[in-house]
Formats: structure tokens, sequence, C-alpha cells
């Protein structure tokens, strides 16, 4: 699927918001948990996965396991506010990748408190430094936070993020969702369990807010809808008699055109004030997409096909 | 020394077209997350 796009010759960049390793953030003390948390770090790195924040369930064999998984893979872990037990910073808090022409600071953060041989600092400062940093020196287009922390954490994340224009947010594995502005950034559920994968499809042309692209064909088609609406009323306002039937007649026809000023605003703000614009999508993994041999092979020897797992669709 | 100011301002004025005409930067951005231990090898 990621092949497919990269063929196409679109600038292609793979991100995980973290939370991949593990099931539960303790482990559960299963043979397997180790072979298959490392099997996946060479997997998403495989994929060309360019950067991974560490969440509560990447830490379930402790700091030193993903630390010393991560070497000499291409993809770069990250966490603006982990430290070790000596209060140094464990993982570096970003990094700064090209799509094509486009330059996307991408910065990652873990839960707050206690974790396993680490801690995570507050959050919000963190992540905020970081993003300033990001767009001053290295002159970045756009921001991107995988937030590897819980839902509601993210949302203060995106609510006052200055400078940040996506949170990208994992921890409880709410699946799929929509692109939500919120406050200043635009809030993005990357999907769960290798069932989805999150497209976010981005179109810079100069500087100011992200127009989402979904939203912005809303407002046409509801205009559109209200104006056939408002011509039927006026229609029956012609031919109508009685007055109390005319009076309710007019009070819709006015409501119509509230509402159409409001839309015809919404839409010309859509035409002319995206200069930068996404697009949220999501692709269904399940059996019509093909796996790859090899990686089956990997996968069977540490599930045996038929040795009764949790049933996902593999 | 005013000729090569001439020449710089006819430079400006050539680039100026390829300046206004810049196509907007695209890229589409992949995001997994909360896999949670899965290895499922899909695509």
């Amino acid at each position: 699927m990621i092949a497919r796009e990269r063929e196409k010759g679109v600038p292609v960049l793979v991100l995980d918001a973290g939370n991949a390793l593990f099931k539960f953030p303790n482990s559960t003390g299963d043979a397997n948990e180790k072979p298959r948390a490392e099997l996946l770090l060479k997997q998403l790195d495989a994929l060309g996965t360019s950067a991974m924040a560490v969440g509560a369930r990447d830490l379930t064999l402790g700091l030193d396991f993903v630390r010393s998984g991560a070497k000499g893979l291409k993809m770069k872990l990250l966490s603006a506010n982990l430290v070790d037990k000596a209060g140094k910073a464990v993982f570096p808090s970003s990094t700064v990748l090209t799509a094509g022409a486009l330059k996307v600071g991408v910065v990652g953060v873990s839960p707050e408190g206690a974790l396993p041989e680490s801690q995570g600092k507050p959050a919000l400062h963190a992540v905020l430094a970081e993003a300033k940093r990001l767009r001053e020196k290295d002159k970045v287009d756009v921001v991107v936070v995988l937030a590897a922390v819980p839902y509601d954490l993210a949302r203060r994340l995106a609510q006052q993020g200055e400078g940040v224009d996506f949170v990208v947010q994992s921890h409880e594995g709410r699946g799929p969702g929509i692109a939500s502005k919120d406050g200043l950034a635009t809030f993005i559920p990357p999907g769960e369990r290798g069932r989805q994968l999150a497209r976010l499809e981005l179109s810079v042309d100069g500087p100011g807010a992200f127009l989402d692209l979904s939203t912005a064909g809303q407002a046409q088609t509801s205009l559109k809808n209200i104006e056939a609406n408002l011509a039927r009323a006026k229609e029956r306002l012609a031919t109508t008699k009685d007055g109390a039937a005319r009076k309710a007649l007019e009070e819709t026809v006015a409501t119509f055109e509230s509402r159409r000023a409001t839309l015809q605003k919404a839409s010309k703000a859509d035409a002319t004030g995206s200069a930068r614009t996404h697009l949220l999508s999501y692709s269904q993994l399940g059996a019509d997409v093909p796996s790859d041999p090899t990686v089956q092979k990997l996968v069977e020897k540490l599930e045996p096909p038929g040795a009764g797992h949790d049933g996902h669709n593999h | 020394m005013r000729l090569r100011h001439l020449a710089l301002a006819a430079l400006a004025l050539l680039l100026v077209p390829f300046v206004a005409g810049a196509a907007p930067k695209k890229a589409v951005l992949f995001f997994t997350g909360d896999n949670g231990g899965e290895i499922a090898p899909c695509g």
C-alpha cells in the first residue's frame, strides 16, 4: 500500500504514534513477548517508518530493551519528555524529515509519570519548546506530534499546541476516527492493532493554518442543499395566500437566507484561504491485503497457524 | 558597476515567474499507532 503510493511518485513519510510493541504496559510473562516486540521493531523499520514515539506499551520490558532494540535501525525512537533514573533524556525529542520539498518536524512524547526504569516529565512544556525550536531553528514547514499519551492529554496538546499542526495520539487503542481541529492543532487518531493505516494528504502553498478538505467539501454540499430548499420555500410563498401560512414561510425563508450567508462565507474561506490543506482517510488492512511471504514465515515461527491467538485477521 | 546592477535586475526579473508559479509542496503521511504487540504482516 505504502509502496504503491511511492511508485506513483508521491513523497511519502511513515510515522508511528507509539504503543506498537506490547499488548499491555506490564509484562504477562509470555515467552513470546520479547521475540514479538523484536520482530515488530524490525518490521516497522523495514516498512520505512521514519520515526516512532515511545509509549507505555513500548516500555513493558523496560527501558533498556527498547533502547538496545532501536540500535542499528533507521527508524528513530522519539520522546521529548522521557528521562532515565538519573534524569537524563533517553531519546531525541524530535527529528526533521523531508518528503519531496516539504520539511516536516516530528516530535515524540511519552506519558507523564512513573514508567519502567524511566519517568515521563510534563508533556506540554516539552512539546511546545520543541515545536518552537523546530520552527525557528530548523525552519520546518509542518510540525507533527506523535503523542503516545492518554487521550485527554493529547487533546490538551492539540488545544494549546502553539506551532503544532497535527497531534497523532496512541495509548488506549481508540481505533480510527476523523481529523478534528481542536484549538490550535488538528487531532488525528492513527487506527489500532495493525488493522488500519491512516493516510494524511498534505498540500502546503504558504503559511497559515491547515484547512480540512473534507470540511470544505461539506460546506459546499450544504450550500447547494440550502439554495435548493430556499428556492422551493420562495416558490411556495409566491403561491400562498393564507396569512398564517405566509408568515411561517417568510420565517423559513429568513432562516434559510441566514444559513446560506453563513455557508457562503465558509465556502469562500475554503476557496480563498486554502494555502494549506489536509485530507485524512483510512485504509483497512484486512484479508484482501496480501501478506509479505517472508514476514509471514517469521510470524508463523512465533505463532503457528491454528495455534489459537486473538482472532486478529493476519 | 552600473552594468552589474542591470544584470542583477534582469536576473531578478527572469526569476520572478518561477517563484510566483512555484507549485504547492505535496506529501502523504502514513500513520500507524496502538499496534499493541500485534504481528500482522499486512501489505
